[in-house]
């Protein structure tokens, strides 16, 4: 994206803002539970993998101790970083009739959803505060400074959330079965990310191609301020570059492919 | 000529024929290529006018020449593939009277959803929510606070015309919406559109009705597949037209 791309995307911000608004009021507007939901996944799926692993087959190095903190964290992170993957690359094409009807940035429509989505983050995150105070006052575990790296691990996923959907919103309209194949890559990322397991315990020629995950990268920085294992720079190095591969590779295609686009939708 | 506020530049814009979104990732990998036929055709194409301040335009032709190909490259949201159409100012478009509507928000959130996608904050649709909300009518604003879907489509669209021409938009680009709903709705739509080119607004119009184009538009652009034919004096134009489609 060029400056004067960006300029016209931050002039239209209070834009950005009724849309997000309005995607959580649509999201929220319909079921009472809707906050619930929103935690109730992650929480189930926390509490699965820790029957699997802590209670079953009783590995206590599947994880930093404690292992359930340590999947909330990850499977938090995950829930936004999926929705926002699986929501983006239909930005375009659900929103077809506003998309033809106003001559906004484009981008706009992919932004708005990782945003939103963020929101809804945000929004579950106090879960995660409740249960470290839980586990802290139980003196399993303690926090250190860096949880600071946190705020840098939020602003890279969001980055790296807006380069994917740039690159899947077009290809959508323009390629009917992207959707499928994006389902299919997501379930395997989800094995392919550190949130069920650390890197420490994956075998070296996988560990090197899993750190080309930016997601293995965001998450070492997530989990530093709460866990006391050392931090490994490899993976966080890595999350950069691929967050800046993807923005780019990203705006490139949405950029190329953007006047076939508005020609189908 | 006072000052230019629509510029169209040797402007062009391709078609394909078939929709590219028979582009199947099935069919690239099976057969190794896309089968789709990939043959284009210019919907517009070399097209050059410019509209002054305060002009009112009327876009003349049969259908499938490229009248609504043309405003949307102007209201921007078509991207040309030659040339360019540049506007100075902003647009209010009644294009998609309905597109910025969504089924699930009240008509109150609907209308400053759609006035924010257009560029009006929060601050000017309070300051205008009273206006818009009387000219869509009585029904509308007993029903305010009911999901949009539920409105009948004549009220949706009478909303739609309501925001639209209250943006305060230098240029107002009409696409065959000027009059909707029942008769006494028209002829609100009507002196709505008459206050408007009062104001000295610019209007890019596209009717088949004759009596639109002449009771709003003093100057006629003719288009015939794709390239621009004629270009003055309404009437001139409208003969011209008229002679050409009982030519065929």
């Amino acid at each position: 994206m060029e400056i004067g791309h960006l300029k016209a995307l931050w002039r239209r911000r209070e834009i950005l803002q009724t849309l997000v608004r309005r995607d959580l009021r649509v999201r929220y507007a319909r079921s009472v539970l809707g906050y619930l939901w929103t935690i109730l996944d992650p929480l189930a799926m926390a509490l699965i993998y820790f029957m699997i692993f802590a209670v079953i087959f009783k590995r206590p190095d599947a994880g930093h101790h404690p292992y359930f903190l340590f999947l909330l964290v990850g499977l938090l992170a995950w829930q936004w970083f999926n929705s926002s993957v699986t929501e983006t690359s239909r930005a375009l094409l659900a929103e077809a009739k506003l998309v033809r009807s106003t001559s906004l940035p484009r981008e706009l429509w992919v932004i708005r959803v990782v945003i939103a989505k963020g929101v809804e983050y945000f929004l579950s995150l106090p879960i995660l505060v409740a249960f470290t105070a839980i586990y802290m006052v139980r003196g399993d575990t303690t926090l250190n400074w860096r949880l600071v790296l946190i705020p840098i691990g939020i602003l890279l996923q969001f980055l790296v959330q807006v380069g994917i959907g740039l690159l899947l919103a077009p290809l959508t309209v323009l390629v009917e079965d992207t959707q499928r194949v994006v389902r299919i890559i997501m379930r395997m990322a989800f094995y392919c990310t550190p949130i069920i397991y650390t890197l420490e315990t994956v075998p070296e020629t996988l560990r090197n191609f899993l750190y080309a995950n930016p997601m293995s990268g965001i998450l070492e920085l997530y989990r530093a301020g709460l866990f006391d294992e050392p931090l490994s720079l490899k993976p966080i190095v890595a999350s950069v570059v691929g967050t800046v591969v993807f923005m780019f590779i990203g705006s490139t295609v949405f950029g190329r492919l953007e006047r076939s686009v508005l020609k189908e939708i | 000529m006072p000052d230019v506020m629509i510029e169209v530049d040797n402007l062009g814009i391709e078609f394909y024929r078939s929709r590219r979104r028979n582009l199947s990732l099935r069919e690239m990998v099976l057969k190794g290529r896309n089968t789709a036929p990939t043959s284009t055709f210019w919907a517009l194409r070399g097209v050059n006018f410019t509209v002054g301040h305060g002009e009112a335009v009327g876009l003349v032709g049969s259908n499938g020449t490229g009248k609504s190909t043309l405003l949307k490259t102007i209201a921007g949201v078509l991207i040309p593939d030659e040339g360019r159409a540049k506007i100075y100012g902003g647009v209010a478009p009644l294009i998609e009277l309905t597109g910025g509507f969504l089924g699930e928000l009240s008509a109150r959130e609907n209308i400053y959803l759609t006035a924010g996608l257009h560029g009006l904050s929060r601050e000017a649709v309070d300051e205008r929510f009273d206006e818009i909300v009387d000219f869509a009518g009585s029904q509308v604003r007993d029903g305010l606070d009911m999901p949009f879907r539920h409105f009948s489509s004549g009220m949706q669209v009478r909303l739609g015309f309501a925001v639209i021409t209250t943006l305060d938009e230098p240029i107002i680009l009409v696409d065959e919406v000027l009059a909707v709903g029942d008769a006494a709705f028209k002829e609100k739509c009507y002196k709505r559109m008459e206050s408007l080119l009062a104001q000295n607004k610019t209007l890019f119009l596209v009717s088949h009705s004759e009596n639109d184009l002449r009771r709003f538009c003093t100057r006629g652009i003719y288009l015939r597949k794709g390239e621009l034919v004629a270009d003055g004096d309404m009437d001139q134009v409208l003969k011209q037209y008229n002679a050409d489609a009982t030519g065929d």
